[in-house]
């Protein structure tokens, strides 16, 4: 008899209590996220679709020389020597391996995997394999800081002003600043100054680069060597246009 | 409605000579209508409940937070193949869907939804829904069988031995009320719920004599519980989901159904979803009255509409209870659901009834001589 009584309070007691338990998962916030209009941050040391951080990228062509497939395409014109006017950096995905290598090698660490923002993709599912050679680029040309530096010195050395880049660049900047613009305003100087020094870090990378480089190809060719001579074809088509780009890969996978 | 009706009503009088036939094809119309419309809302709203209770979303993208969801899947079946077995009893088959939801459809007719708004208004509007309701069994059962499947008829037996079992539970409750107010009459009920506390008192807003029903005495409490019970096992909702238990029965009775007649049976289930909650709110929970010793005397279309709302508002809310009941306690086995039954609720009612009426013989409420 009594546990007859126990089994009604017991009852009413555990249904209360589990009526509690989903009560309170009732008011937390929905853990399901609508996947394509909505997008979870990416863990850092994640190898997706490349991010290129256009503004700090020296150009310096580790990237493209270190990928072991070549799928790093990169084209860009130096404007009065030191401002990269962009044409093309573009990644084949129908290659790339995500070796995560490009990102060790970038010295300005300007290029991910593992970040991404409005342009950045993480899903590689096409119907059309042309789209996956992605052109990292978020502008052509050069940027709008750029232009205006570029347009200040063609203005510049219309009116006779002599403003020679590259010299305060290789020596102190400071001082050749205050010599070479007294009449500008108090915010240029200060631009002009950062400019000058981004184009001596340059300078001095450049100066490296040469020392650096042969020992990089020399590491880098034996893995680079395999897939040119595997697919020559491949290796000559990802030099030209994206229209010539797909069908490469999809010979080489038949 | 008031000014539209008797034009209506007058052509339709022109057409056909009948007044009764108008008010009964404009009633059956309003009572089509409204099960549709609430079973579509009603799936929604089990979809919605579901993802809530598991910190999902849910349909989001059919119309605004997926209302349209449900309006979708219904054109979906509508469209699909209405398979019969080859070796079914092809008639039966055939009609079980129809006699399943007749009896939660006919329920519909007696409840009142506002002191003006009811189809039907009948003396013995409670006892005509508990009987009619059970009429759904019938089907149940003919489905099962006919469909000459072992798991149909597994769950077409264990439908009727547990609707058989928890008709008793549920209407003895139901008994607990009718005791107190001496009357079968939904709407009487509702009135016994909000008469004044002085018969004199006149206005829009008065204090109750009795309040809800259930919290009138701890009995009626009991009760009310009693039914909760009792009524998730008759409309087949879980943890009381034997007669379709997927895990064990494929889908239970109506594993061969497809199309338009297996949402005949999904129409059933929420219209008794709804009757269910109806009439516990009608009996128990003050019916069309927002609070329960605070009592409304609106009269007019839109005092009817008003209490409409909160009477929707007060079953949706007992319906949302039994989902989240579904989502809080694992199915019973069946032997638990007949011990449950025949020795825990039954009994209880019983004894509720009993101490009911011993203090109704007294005239008190709760305990002689302090109430």
């Amino acid at each position: 008899m009594l546990t007859y009584f126990k089994n009604i309070v017991d009852s009413l007691r555990t249904t209360v209590k589990g009526m509690q338990v989903t009560f309170k998962n009732l008011r937390r916030p929905e853990t399901t996220v609508s996947y394509p209009e909505e997008l979870l941050p990416m863990p850092k040391g994640y190898r997706g679709f490349h991010t290129l951080d256009q503004e700090t990228c020296i150009y310096c062509f580790q990237c493209a020389r270190i990928c072991p497939v070549e799928c790093i395409e990169m084209k860009a014109d130096r404007v009065e020597k030191k401002f990269l006017a962009w044409e093309q950096f573009s990644v084949d995905y129908n290659k790339c391996l995500f070796c995560n290598l490009c990102i060790e090698v970038c010295p300005k660490d300007c290029i991910h995997m593992d970040r991404r923002d409005g342009s950045a993709k993480f899903a590689l599912i096409t119907d059309d394999r042309s789209t996956l050679n992605v052109d990292l680029l978020l502008y052509a040309g050069l940027s709008e800081t750029d232009q205006k530096a570029v347009a200040k010195i063609a203005a510049d050395r219309a009116a006779g002003i002599e403003t020679p880049p590259a010299k305060p660049a290789a020596g102190a900047a400071k001082p050749a600043e205050g010599a070479a613009k007294p009449a500008e305003g108090a915010a240029k100087p200060a631009e002009g100054a950062a400019k000058p020094e981004a184009g001596a870090a340059k300078a001095a990378e450049g100066a490296e680069k040469p020392a650096e480089a042969p020992s990089k190809a020399a590491e880098a060719k034996p893995a680079a060597a395999k897939p040119a001579a595997v697919k020559p074809a491949a290796a000559a088509d990802a030099k030209s246009a994206d229209p010539e780009a797909p069908p490469a890969p999809e010979t080489h996978e038949a | 409605m008031d000014t539209l009706v008797p034009h209506l009503q007058s052509a339709w009088q022109w057409a056909t000579g009948s007044a009764f036939a108008f008010s009964l094809v404009l009633s059956i119309l309003l009572v089509v209508a409204f099960v549709s419309v609430w079973a579509m809302f009603a799936v929604w709203l089990e979809r919605k409940a579901s993802a809530d209770f598991q910190v999902r979303l849910g349909p989001v993208y059919v119309g605004p937070f997926g209302l349209l969801q449900s309006l979708a899947d219904g054109l979906k079946l509508a469209f699909k193949e209405d398979l019969v077995p080859r070796e079914s009893d092809r008639f039966l088959f055939l009609i079980a869907p129809a006699i399943a939801f007749c009896g939660a459809f006919a329920a519909f007719a007696a409840l009142p939804f506002s002191p003006a708004f009811a189809a039907v208004d009948l003396d013995l509007g409670l006892f005509f829904v508990v009987a009619i309701t059970a009429v759904g069994v019938i089907g149940v059962l003919m489905a099962g069988w006919s469909s000459n499947n072992k798991w149909s008829l597994y769950g077409a037996m264990r439908e009727a031995a547990q609707l058989v079992s928890y008709e008793v539970p549920s209407a003895l409750a139901l008994m607990v009320p009718v005791l107190v107010t001496g009357s079968l009459n939904l709407k009487e009920i509702v009135g016994f719920q909000c008469a004044p506390i002085d018969a004199g008192s006149s206005g829009a807003i008065y204090l109750s004599a009795n309040g809800w029903l259930a919290l009138y005495s701890p009995w009626t409490f009991v009760a009310f519980l009693v039914y909760y019970v009792a009524s998730l096992a008759e409309c087949k909702r879980a943890p009381f989901d034997l007669p379709e238990a997927e895990s064990e029965l494929v889908s239970g009775f109506h594993t061969e159904y497809s199309g338009l007649r297996f949402s005949f049976f999904f129409l059933e289930e929420y219209a008794m979803m709804f009757v269910v909650s109806a009439v516990a709110v009608l009996v128990f929970l003050g019916g069309w009255q927002p609070l329960p010793f605070v009592s409304l005397d609106l009269g007019g279309a839109a005092g009817n509409a008003f209490f409409a709302v909160v009477f929707l508002a007060k079953c949706i809310l007992l319906v949302w209870v039994q989902m989240w009941l579904r989502w809080t306690l694992p199915r019973l086995r069946v032997d638990q659901v007949m011990v449950m039954g025949y020795k825990y609720l039954i009994p209880v009612t019983l004894g509720a009834l009993l101490l009911m009426a011993l203090y109704a013989h007294w005239g008190v409420r709760y305990i002689p001589g302090i109430v």
